[in-house]
């Protein structure tokens, strides 16, 4: 259902939805938007989080020897982009992983469509902010103006709300046709087939990578972990396929090299993943290019002319 | 909620944002830091789990026989103070030595040496001997100012950047980033270093010169200059002095003559000269590869002269930038915790000090302090009785470890405060647990002067303390002084003591550091330093002869061993390696050796091999790699299992007795 709300009834909602879960949401730190918990709607700032909030479904570090049933939790303020990381990475570990499918059974999240694109990001090359798959999708189109989608699951949070006029949907569709206009366009389509094993771009990113990890941490749809054995716990923790002990076995390594290694990451992204569960793994955020300290572009590489390097 | 702190690591000194303990999230960079911009290195993405081991120190531990028993910090404080005084007593001050660190705050190391000169001694130094201490001497000596002169943000105006004994992308990484994005723009990149490493491979010049010959190697890039009239006449005449006298010797060093030292084509010397002379600004960085040397001092005043005869000193993307090892080298070696200096760099010597006396209301000591080695020396000589040492692990880092062992084992009383059972720790008297830097107030001053506060985030294990709550009882326990409210009264004291910190309040820096000197005079701080003089009035050029390193190759040892650090690890490897991830990418000690010399040898990469030098032998894992040059290795300090100091041997650069890591002659068998 399709509602419309003004800002004072957002804080209603927002109080509404408190009653049944913790809630978290986007606050600003000195500048530098984070997540956090939340008490009230007035902490909430939105804006692009420093980093993406994949942690509320996969710990950065956990002991997976234990497993608790997670509280209900309701995240108002992802961005649509990494939202729809979620739905990438659910047809690869939901239903697999416990951790993940019982943290996404128990989350809702509340995306927060932008109405202006930002500066680095490409997410119209993916279809754009105004998502198909949500919980709770929400865009303030006007100064006090919200519209917003909600699945059939959180109905009666809505009730007593005004649903929205075709008018003021046509208003935001229209709005989202505009963004998609507005914002560069990179071919992703038929990137599987385009993007070549042999390709000077992954030696040119091998130069100057300095395995910081920034493009696996901070992206929304990168899911792959390491564990250890530390003490009593078995501890799961992020990884970074950048890194040579990623793929390190007994017999070797398959991926000695860094250029081998930033390879295989975009032919995770870009090839792998699309042929294996027909989505690119990738929603065009651009964090991994934007916290790469030296600047290589994922953008290069979807646009880049494999035929004629 | 989230708050922000600075990276424990190295002295680019990266923001962070880190989350409270219940809140499911990691640490990022801040966005809002001029320093990082929001990015981190690997270090900093999955490096501070050490603040949350359970191998973490949580109570004070008294040494009975070999047995370790928990104590309260009542009793630990009356023990340590009782034992300090008794043998002040019987064999005074200077029997005792205090050992202070760079990973500690500003407020601490100034608690720790005021410590020290009010119980009577000098005898106060940290690991900035090891690694910097030549800068603090070379560069006051040339310039006046023992740090950094421009910021990292300036890099940005650098046309071109040379890089002499520093693997900036593995060791300031985020520094390395920068310089290679700019170097991405086209900005020129000269490399001097024996290593192949990240920056040479992107490098217009790579001058893969041979260790302890950078005295030459210098020389001969102003032989060129000179010879080819590239210097920069007006600032030589208007802001230099000794130029005549520098000429004379740099014109003896033809590169055509040198490069029988260097190794290095003297083409390249040619091109790397008019390169730094003619496309500026220029901006030089270097690290433990120039002052790790028995000539360290000289090195460094050898790359001001450089820097001075070609005006590239005092504008923006200009300037000379020793890259700081640890998070507050710059900052612990600030608030004086060394043995010549006083706070903000006054002299022991100096009748400048009168100020510390009336500050500290206390009378001050007559005697030259011993520096790190020399402490460690004299305890196996037995002058030293007590060491109270704090947030080191010399029994790793230290040169010629079997000898401070000596030492260490020979003393009467040994404190250590830290936050694991280092092997160090292993060997003290009386063990003090100590906050981590998640965990603790006060600021740190990072490699390019700036003053950034960290915060208690999270609450200390067990009864662990922070170290200025330590020394602040140690100290008022002994009657030094009235105890200290907290680290913000102590912090009020440093700018009282140091002019160049007395404008920097803990609110104005804040969420973003301030760059030192902030004061009357620049209340904003100052980003780079010496645009209109600087602080001796003329730039020193002082004229630097080449004399070879103490040790070199012979029929027996035919291999040059240089020493340093990896991208994984830190240091003694107590924090980084309780990091699952880092400790996967670089799990063992290992030595790097040329394909030639290896083939020579029969070794095979992986294979176990035994690592002798006059001084000790140790064995480790060879990896065959052509990073390095044949004729050279390189072994990691990181790893107990294989502690490489126990090669490296005691010659001491005689100006401020850094010792010679860089250059150890050895053999290698399989």
């Amino acid at each position: 259902m399709i509602y419309s709300l003004n800002t004072g009834e957002m804080a209603q909602l927002y109080e509404r939805i408190s009653k049944e879960f913790e809630t978290y949401g986007t606050v600003d730190i000195q500048g530098d938007i984070t997540f956090s918990r939340i008490e009230s709607y007035d902490e909430l700032r939105i804006g692009r989080s420093d980093k993406p909030p994949k942690e509320f479904l996969i710990g950065r570090n956990e002991n997976v020897l234990v497993f608790t049933e997670p509280n209900k939790k309701a995240v108002f303020g992802v961005m649509s982009c990494d939202l729809k990381g979620f739905y990438i990475m659910d047809k690869q570990i939901y239903g697999k992983d416990p951790f993940y499918t019982a943290r996404r059974d128990n989350t809702v999240f509340i995306n927060y469509v932008c109405t202006e694109p930002c500066e680095t990001g490409f997410c119209s090359s993916f279809g754009g902010p105004l998502l198909n798959n949500y919980q709770i999708q929400v865009i303030n189109y006007e100064n006090d103006k919200y519209l917003i989608y909600a699945d059939d699951a959180y109905i009666s949070f809505f009730e007593g709300f005004k649903q929205a006029s075709k008018e003021e949907i046509s208003k935001v569709e229209k709005l989202m046709h505009n963004f998609n206009m507005k914002q560069k366009k990179h071919e992703v389509e038929g990137s599987e087939n385009r993007i070549k094993w042999n390709s000077k771009l992954w030696d040119e990113y091998a130069k100057i990578c300095i395995q910081c990890g920034a493009c696996n941490y901070s992206c929304p749809t990168c899911y792959c972990f390491d564990l250890n054995d530390v003490g009593e716990e078995r501890i799961r923790e992020w990884d970074s396929c950048i890194l040579a002990g990623f793929t390190k076995t007994s017999a070797g390594n398959p991926r000695e090299s860094l250029a081998s290694r930033l390879r295989q990451r975009f032919y995770h992204k870009f090839v792998y993943y699309k042929k294996s569960k027909g989505e690119y793994l990738c929603t065009g955020c651009n964090r991994c290019t934007d916290d790469c300290p030296v600047d290589i572009e994922i953008k290069e590489v979807i646009d880049h002319d494999y035929n004629n390097e | 909620m989230a708050q922000i702190s600075v990276c424990p690591y190295c002295g680019t000194g990266c923001q962070i944002v880190v989350p409270e303990k219940d809140e499911p999230f990691s640490v990022s960079g801040y966005k809002g830091s001029p320093v990082n911009n929001g990015k981190l290195c690997i270090k900093g993405y999955t490096g501070l789990n050490y603040s949350f081991s359970k191998e973490r120190l949580t109570y004070p531990l008294f040494n009975e026989n070999g047995n370790f028993i928990r104590i309260s910090w009542e009793d630990a404080i009356e023990l340590a103070a009782n034992k300090l005084l008794k043998i002040r007593e019987e064999f005074g001050p200077d029997s005792v030595a205090f050992q202070s660190s760079a990973k500690c705050t500003n407020e601490e190391n100034y608690l720790m040496q005021k410590m020290a000169r009010v119980f009577g001694t000098n005898n106060i130094d940290h690991c900035a001997r090891s690694c910097h201490s030549p800068t603090a001497l070379g560069l006051i000596n040339t310039l006046g100012t023992g740090a950094a002169t421009g910021s990292i943000k300036s890099l940005e105006g650098t046309n071109t950047f040379f890089i002499i004994g520093s693997n900036t992308t593995e060791q300031h990484p985020i520094i390395g980033s920068k310089i290679i994005s700019e170097v991405k723009k086209g900005k020129k990149l000269i490399v001097a270093d024996p290593r192949k490493i990240k920056l040479a491979e992107l490098a217009d010049i790579h001058m893969q010169f041979r260790p302890g010959t950078d005295v030459a190697l210098l020389n001969s890039l102003m032989f060129v200059i000179v010879k080819e009239k590239l210097y920069d006449k007006e600032f030589i005449d208007s802001r230099t002095e000794g130029f005549n006298e520098l000429r004379e010797e740099v014109i003896k060093y033809d590169p055509i003559i040198t490069s029988e030292i260097t190794g290095v084509e003297p083409e390249l010397v040619y091109e790397a000269a008019r390169t730094y002379a003619t496309n500026r600004p220029s901006a030089i960085f270097y690290a433990m590869g120039i002052t790790q040397h028995i000539h360290g001092t000289e090195n460094v005043m050898n790359v001001s002269n450089l820097a001075l005869i070609t005006g590239n000193l005092g504008k923006y993307g200009s300037g000379i930038f020793p890259l700081r090892g640890q998070n507050n080298v710059q900052g612990s070696s600030d608030m004086g915790a060394l043995a010549e200096f006083y706070p903000g760099y006054i002299r022991w010597d100096s009748d400048k000090i009168e100020k510390f006396a009336k500050l500290w209301n206390s009378t001050l000591p007559k005697k030259k302090g011993l520096t790190l080695s020399e402490m460690f020396d004299r305890a196996a000589d037995g002058e030293i009785k007590a060491i109270y040492l704090m947030g080191e692990n010399p029994l790793i880092t230290e040169a010629n470890i079997a000898r401070v062992e000596e030492g260490i084992d020979n003393l009467e009383f040994f404190i250590v405060q830290d936050i694991f059972m280092t092997l160090t720790a292993a060997k003290a008297d009386l063990v003090l647990p100590a906050a981590s830097s998640l965990e603790k107030e006060g600021t740190f001053t990072n490699t390019e002067r700036r003053i950034q506060r960290i915060f208690p985030i999270y609450k200390p294990p067990g009864e662990a303390k922070p170290d200025w709550w330590i020394i602040n009882k140690l100290g008022s326990r002994m009657n030094l002084w009235k105890e200290y409210s907290g680290p913000e009264e102590i912090f009020n004291e440093i700018r009282e003591a140091i002019y160049n910190y007395s404008g920097a309040t803990y609110e104005n820096i804040y969420p973003v550091g301030k760059q030192w000197p902030i004061n009357k005079e620049n209340p904003d701080g100052t980003e780079i330093l010496h645009t209109r003089s600087f602080p001796l009035g003329k730039g020193k050029l002082v004229p630097i002869k080449f004399n070879p390193p103490s040790e070199s190759v012979d029929g027996e040892y035919d291999l040059i061993m240089t020493t340093g650090r990896n991208y994984f690890h830190w240091h003694s490897g107590t924090m980084t390696r309780l990091s699952q991830i880092l400790e996967r990418e670089a799990p063992e000690p290992y030595i790097e050796i040329n394909s030639e010399d290896a083939y020579e040898r029969k070794i095979r990469n992986g294979q176990l091999v035994n690592v002798k030098s006059r001084h000790g032998e140790i064995r480790i894992r060879a990896k065959v790699t052509n990073l390095v040059p044949k004729g050279i290795v390189f072994i990691p300090f990181h790893y107990k299992e294989s502690r490489v100091n126990l090669l490296v041997g005691e010659n001491l650069d005689p100006i401020s007795k850094i010792p010679e890591f860089k250059v150890v002659a050895v053999k290698v068998m399989p």
